[in-house]
């Protein structure tokens, strides 16, 4: 038999060891494989890789405090508190051989995937990837606010004093202010920890107000955070001076240092770029868009929620403007909802070539894909990924093309189905919603060709 | 290694508290004594703390109060033992006679921690707790952790 177990207590100091060891010694006794993970303060230790889960018959969870369960899925798991695996470490092993299966369900796993990767980022895509994250509740907020804004009129936010005018000042005029700055703070956070925080948001207040839009927030996120990593390893003050680093010397040095940079070298170029590539989209028209679509929905599918998909959706949300549709907004959501929506109906529809636990997880890939959860695609294209991808890469490519042909525009950047009922948020529904019809009807007979009846 | 924590000065041959509260105060006053506290008070409050979220008296006549508090200086531990006993509400509702107090600053290495974790799992070995039972010095005691 072996086992593997996970240990954690509320300080994390005593109490996690003491049940690792007491399980060990209970193992020994009883001639039995045994692992223990610890999660004390000094962060997870001997920790379990996949195949020792794999390979183990049981599962023991020795715990007070939080442990991701997700990876355990499928197998026979006993929860209990630290203290048990102490008393009575030989019965407890003994209680594992008789646990219940543990089952979770579909957006269990998504969720779980998703902290797996964001573990696994590392280094710039690290810092960039902090900085998005951060700003994306602010793009949703205010981009649902400016919609619910239309919902009165397309213009009726023009008019002073109306609730049409409040919600654009809040959505438009703040939240969306809010985005470069938060952008560029938390990529320097990301970077530089707290000291971060200072220049990059008045970086990117400053890329914000020059007109250097979001590539200059990038630019000023990524300064500012080396900038603090720069000053701490050439500043070295005696330990009684030490106190004035935080608060003093770090903030007004970086702040000025970044700001200067901003104004007088990057300022201008980054500008310039910006300006350029908002014409260029603004002017885009016919074939080119057309490609444009193609291009940014095969991105949104390819990896479902990673870097690609990332870069195509963060491009689409630089694209917003407060008071218009965006189309190449329009183009990758539509993109994004196709691949979960395109595998659940090919689940509804050919019931044989799939487990009835992919029938059960189709359900669910339903309301992932409404919701825009791309990633609601990952366990059936880590399952199968040669079918699985092509498949969802071809629907979402022909939904962000059409989007596009069809002239449809988004004012939000997210919210998936449900935004599609704000009046006003969405240029050109009803070839907005063909779009994403034809795309996920594509994915679901590509996929339905390929897989195998079983 | 283990010198580093539990100095000479925090070694408590015969604990006086008849109960649990009075050995923790006991404990925390050589702490105090040996000036590795910053605050007392917010220490204190870290290790009653912990106590109510259950005993850490782990059963086999052993408890092991700790506190993880910036009212801790440097890390630490100071270990008693009690001819008669304390009621420590123990897992196994037997009196405990070895007593390990671990205290522990907010930001600590690694380092530290380590040997905590270590002197925690010895504690599980029935040899380790006979033979600490037996020992009858500083020098043995730290001859038995390390």
């Amino acid at each position: 038999m072996k086992y593997v177990a996970v240990t954690a207590c509320p300080t994390g100091i005593a109490h996690t060891y003491m049940a690792a060891e007491a399980l060990q010694i209970a193992a020994k006794d009883l001639n039995v494989d045994m692992k223990v993970e610890t999660r004390g303060s000094v962060g997870a230790e001997n920790e379990l890789t996949a195949e020792d889960i794999k390979q183990a018959d049981s599962v023991i969870i020795a715990a007070d405090t939080n442990v991701p369960m997700e990876r355990f899925d499928g197998k026979k798991v006993i929860v209990v508190s630290v203290k048990d695996a102490i008393k009575d470490a030989k019965g407890l092993i003994e209680r594992a051989n008789n646990a219940a299966v543990q089952k979770s369900d579909l957006s269990d796993q998504v969720s779980a995937i998703k902290s797996a990767k964001k573990s696994e980022q590392k280094g710039i895509y690290k810092h960039l990837m902090t900085g998005v994250s951060f700003m994306i509740p602010f793009v949703v907020a205010g981009g649902i606010l400016i919609a619910i804004s239309f919902a009165f009129g397309i213009e009726a936010f023009k008019e002073e004093g109306t609730i049409a005018a409040a919600l654009m000042t809040i959505g438009g005029g703040n939240a969306f202010a809010l985005m470069v700055p938060i952008l560029a703070g938390y990529i320097a956070f990301s970077i530089a920890d707290r000291p971060g925080l200072v220049p990059g948001m008045v970086g990117g207040m400053l890329a914000a107000s020059i007109g250097a839009g979001f590539l200059g927030g990038i630019i000023a996120g990524f300064l500012a955070g080396y900038v603090i990593v720069g000053l701490k390893s050439i500043i070295k003050l005696p330990k009684t001076l030490a106190g004035l680093m935080p608060v003093l010397i770090l903030p007004v040095l970086s702040t000025l240092i970044v700001g200067l940079a901003m104004i007088y070298i990057i300022g201008a170029p980054v500008t310039a770029i910006n300006v350029g590539l908002n014409n260029w989209l603004k002017g885009m028209s016919g074939t080119n868009s057309v490609i444009l679509g193609l291009i940014l929905g095969g991105m949104m599918a390819l990896d479902m929620g990673g870097p690609v998909n990332k870069a195509a959706y963060a491009f689409a949300a630089g694209s917003l403007v407060a008071g218009q549709t965006s189309p190449v907004m329009a183009a990758v959501m539509a993109a994004g909802m196709v691949p979960p929506l395109g595998i659940a109906l090919a689940t509804t529809l050919a019931k044989n070539k799939f487990t009835i636990e992919e029938h059960e997880a189709g359900k669910a890939a339903y309301a992932l894909g409404i919701s825009f959860i791309t990633e609601g695609a990952i366990p059936f294209a880590a399952a199968d990924p040669a079918r699985v991808i092509p498949s969802i890469m071809l629907g979402s490519a022909i939904t962000g093309a059409l989007s596009m042909l069809f002239g449809c525009g988004l004012a939000v950047p997210h919210g998936g189905l449900f935004v599609l009922f704000i009046p006003n948020a969405v240029a050109n529904l009803p070839m907005y919603l063909i779009s994403i019809v034809v795309g996920t009807v594509i994915t679901a007979f590509t996929l339905m060709t390929l897989k195998k009846t079983i | 290694m283990i010198k580093t924590l539990l100095t000479e000065d925090l070694y408590i041959e015969h604990l006086k508290a008849s109960d649990k509260k009075e050995a923790i105060l006991e404990m925390i006053d050589k702490l105090e004594q040996s000036g590795k506290l910053v605050d007392r008070a917010l220490y204190t409050e870290a290790v009653f703390n912990r106590e109510s979220e259950f005993s850490t008296g782990i059963g086999m006549g052993i408890a092991i109060p700790h506190g993880k508090s910036s009212g801790v200086k440097t890390p630490s531990l100071v270990f008693a033992r009690s001819k008669e006993g304390v009621d420590f509400d123990s897992m196994d509702e037997k009196p405990s006679f070895l007593f390990f107090l671990v205290a522990v600053p907010e930001e600590s290495g690694d380092e530290h921690l380590k040997i905590l974790s270590t002197i925690s799992r010895k504690l599980m070995h029935e040899d380790v707790r006979k033979s600490l039972m037996q020992a009858s010095s500083y020098e043995a005691v730290i001859e038995i952790l390390n």
